[in-house]
């Protein structure tokens, strides 16, 4: 009482500057719940938001709540929708967030984005809203094309970072580059590297030659040699690179060059690209290996074997490292030996059918664990796992903070012993206390559940695939998973009973998807009856199956236009995919046809 | 793909109505099923590789993991494979292969970008004759416009960009999608989405004779919605206008095709391109 008594001689100014102090944004959500003066201090001198799911509020109402806003995040689709599980047309629509944010905040700055649908349209709006528009950050988006970069590179006066990851860009020819003007000189990061056309070449060439402040380039494929030689001259202050196609003749100018520029780039501490890597390029790159904290091969099918083994074993500083499976056991022993401080490894599969003789199995992974004791970041794709490899690398590796494992065979057991993976994973939530995103496969029965409900404390986001034999399974995720945040199930037995066992845990939870598993239309009802605070939304495309039941009269047709298909009677039907999260939105409006919220 | 006899063929051939989807729980209402119902695989279907512990077998009635925008068509430079088969009890899972992850639809979990580019990246690439001898009906189609399927696929593997539309079928529950850019002339289109729907080409001579999607002599027609929202029949433009015009197909019964008045007309024009 008396803290709170004092707080009020403060005058707003100081309890803002407190504030100031405060960038975690959970942190700043909490303390805006204290009392009505500090949410509205909090609110007003808010800079960054990050939104993880776009439904979960109103775009007008995120807006009107922060005014003062310069940067926002923003992320729409579920996860699965990366795996083509979530149809197209299913929303994520940036339109209403960049209009809102054009009407009440000014002063917006940065937009990142994740899982979601753009327009050209809405390129252009944000970056004639803002002027002083200075970071556009879009990951796995799609919707717009080269022209709605072109608008962007032509409206910003000081566009800092342009960084395009894995989107689908519809191209419409390389011009876009054409129309940064030439009076900005303000990039220091651009990645352009996903997009699958020419680029004017010669504009790049500009480009980067009146950007002075370049500290991140990443190009694309179709930049020959030549073409990055000549820009690696222009900026020895790099520090982050991204190939384009690296190939080049022995003894080419283009080849020479390379290397000379290469030497020079001393700060250069990030690869990646490497399209078309010939042996003969990698060459050049070994110089400049033993400084680099991160490397990417995961898009160079060419580098493997003995050339991959050649370029690995210099980079001893190696924090961050992405390849394809491609390099074998074999090279995942070489990784081992030689970086000693790697945290982050993702291993790719390169041959999605059988298992070549160069693929990685558990003798790898334990090698990369036995190696590299601060692993704590795991991405493996193999073919085949067993329990005593995993119970090793755990031992070895009780760091872990990401450990996501594919097999890529659903339901495959333990090779050894025939059994369940149940041990394997158990033992790695079992001693990584900090676990916070977990994916499992594999052969697996309820087991593994009770362990990651019983340990897993720290847990924050679930993957489970083709795993499990009873509700029961799901009620020990949701029973002792106090962190919980988001729970993506598909392929797995649970049914109404695991649904329904704990609905007020979705209310804790940014999400939860379901698909293929065992539930019904009335078990979903009844979480939306109980719920009110979630959108329990099932997407189900029976469009053709429903023309057919109205020519035939089957379904009755029900004027409300979300239900006309719902209450044609069946509740017992199984419901393919089901999508809640809680949200203070209510029900979507821009929910298609085969979304329907309950 | 199917573990189909010839009997089966036959049957298929008389039968053009068979309704994909087993779940029980749907309303399926006149389409008569002849022959094994056909349905999306998903591994549950597999018995487990090696005799392992007993497990709950799952709920015949549980759907499959399947949306029309999750199956990934015969894309002969994708690196992906249908997920269509044959999966009654009796001839269990045929030809196809329980260790391959392929049938499984959204699975392995990699981005879709990253399937993208990493199929489209070397342009003579193995995998592509991998991928033929995978293909268990082998089709190559070769188109009577000129282009053969490896020119297309290269035109399509350089422009980096694969094409899907979304295709239904009347009666069909399950939609699917297709990469048109995978294909160098109707008849690889419809002779894929035959083996798509029906897991087998109409006429036990295969593609031969040509699809009968196109010409005509089915219960099914094969129609297209272009930009302007109009439905129209398959096969009356230019290849590559109707690549650039095709959003979305449509197997529809022959009979509802008539009503729409979805005929050629000779001196058809339509939204500034002419035929010709």
């Amino acid at each position: 009482m008396k803290v709170q008594s004092a707080m009020f001689y403060f005058p707003e100014e100081v309890i803002e500057h407190i504030f100031s102090f405060l960038t975690h944004h959970p942190d700043r959500n909490t303390v805006s719940t204290v009392c009505k003066a500090w949410y509205k201090i909090e609110r007003l001198s808010r800079c960054e938001v990050f939104v993880g799911n776009c439904y979960a509020i109103r775009p007008d109402r995120a807006a009107a709540r922060f005014p003062g806003l310069r940067s926002l995040t923003l992320k729409g689709k579920p996860h699965f929708a990366d795996f083509d599980l979530v149809p197209p047309d299913w929303g994520g629509l940036a339109g209403p967030w960049i209009e809102a944010m054009a009407r009440s905040c000014p002063n917006l700055e940065e937009l990142r984005m994740k899982r979601m649908v753009v327009s050209d349209e809405s390129l252009e709006l944000l970056v004639h809203a803002f002027p002083n528009f200075k970071a556009l950050v879009l990951v796995s988006c799609e919707g717009f094309s080269t022209d709605g970069l072109a608008a962007v590179a032509r409206s910003c006066k000081s566009l800092r970072e342009l960084d395009l990851q894995e989107n689908e860009i519809e191209d419409r020819g390389p011009r876009w580059l054409n129309s940064f003007p030439d009076m900005c000189t303000s990039l220091v990061s651009l990645n352009f590297a996903c997009l699958k056309g020419e680029v004017n070449l010669k504009s790049l060439e500009r480009l980067v030659c009146r950007s002075p402040n370049l500290k991140c380039l990443r190009l694309n494929r179709a930049v020959p040699v030549e073409t990055l030689a000549k820009i690696m001259n222009q900026c020895p202050n790099l520090e982050d690179l991204g190939t384009g196609s690296l190939l080049a003749d022995q003894f080419s100018e283009a080849y020479v060059s390379l290397i000379s520029a290469l030497q020079k780039c001393k700060k250069l501490r990030s690869l990646s690209g490497f399209w078309d890597a010939s042996p003969l390029c990698l060459l050049a790159v070994y110089p400049i290996c033993a400084n680099l904290t991160g490397l990417n091969l995961s898009y160079a099918p060419t580098v493997q074997g003995q050339d991959f083994i050649n370029l690995i074993q210099h980079c001893v500083k190696l924090l961050r490292l992405w390849v394809l499976d491609s390099v074998g056991d074999k090279g995942l022993a070489v990784v081992a030996s030689a970086c000693k401080e790697l945290q982050e490894l993702r291993v790719f599969p390169s041959d999605l059918f059988a298992a070549g003789p160069a693929t990685v199995t558990e003798e790898g992974l334990v090698a990369i664990s036995t190696g590299c004791p601060k692993l704590n970041s795991l991405l493996y794709f193999c073919h085949s796992m067993t329990n005593s490899a995993l119970i090793t690398v755990s031992k070895n590796c009780p760091n872990f903070t990401r450990f996501r494992l594919c097999i890529l065979e659903p339901r495959k057991p333990d090779p050894a012993t025939n059994e369940p993976l149940d041990e394997g994973f158990g033992a790695v939530v079992k001693t990584c206390k900090n676990l916070r995103r977990f994916s499992i496969s594999g052969l697996l029965t309820d087991q593994v559940f009770y362990y990651i409900g019983k340990y897993a404390k720290a847990l924050e986001m679930l993957s489970i695939a083709f795993a499990g034999d009873t509700d029961q399974g799901m009620t020990y995720v949701l029973n002792g998973c106090k962190n919980l945040r988001k729970l993506e199930i598909r392929d797995c037995p649970f049914g109404d009973g695991a649904l329904l066992a704990d609905v007020t845990k979705y209310e804790t939870m940014r999400s939860l998807w379901m698909s293929s598993c065992d539930i019904s239309l009335r078990g979903c009802k009844a979480l939306a009856t109980k719920m009110p605070s979630l959108n329990v939304e099932i997407i189900n495309e029976w469009e053709a199956e429903m023309e057919e039941n109205l020519n035939n009269g089957v379904a009755e047709v029900i004027s409300n236009n979300n239900n006309k298909h719902i209450n044609n009677g069946n509740d017992e039907r199984k419901v393919e995919k089901l999508y809640v999260y809680r949200t203070v939105g209510g029900p979507r409006t821009d929910a298609p046809d085969f979304v329907w919220t309950l | 793909m199917r573990g189909a006899t010839d009997d089966d063929v036959e049957e298929r051939g008389v039968e053009l109505g068979l309704s994909l989807g087993a779940n029980k729980n749907q309303n399926h209402t006149a389409t008569a099923r002849r022959g094994p119902p056909c349905r999306i695989l998903t591994a549950k279907d597999f018995p487990a590789s090696i005799a392992g512990p007993s497990r709950a077998s799952p709920s015949p009635s549980q759907s499959s993991s399947v949306s029309s925008s999750s199956v990934r068509a015969t894309d002969e430079d994708s690196g992906t494979d249908v997920v269509v088969g044959s999966t009654s009890p009796e001839t269990g899972s045929g030809s196809i292969n329980p260790s391959s992850s392929q049938t499984v639809v959204g699975w392995p979990p990699i981005k879709a970008f990253r399937m993208n580019s990493l199929f489209n990246l070397s342009k003579e690439e193995p995998a592509n004759n991998k991928l033929k001898k995978a293909n268990r009906k082998g089709h190559h189609v070769s188109c009577s416009n000129g282009h053969s399927l490896a020119e297309d696929q290269d035109k399509s593997q350089l422009s980096g960009r694969c094409l899907y539309v979304k295709v239904n079928m009347d009666g069909d529950p399950i939609g699917r999608k297709v990469d048109l850019h995978s294909h160098g002339c109707y008849e690889s289109l419809a002779i894929s989405l035959e083996l798509m729907f029906w897991g087998t080409t109409t006429s036990s001579t295969g593609y031969m004779n040509g699809s009968r999607l196109l010409d005509n002599s089915s219960e099914f027609v094969l129609t297209y919605k272009d930009k302007d929202g109009d439905w129209l029949l398959v096969g009356d433009v230019p290849w590559s206008m109707f690549l650039d015009t095709a959003k979305r197909l449509r197997i529809m019964r022959n009979s509802d095709a008539s009503m729409l008045s979805l005929r050629f007309q000779q001196t058809y024009v339509h939204g500034g391109h002419e035929q010709s």
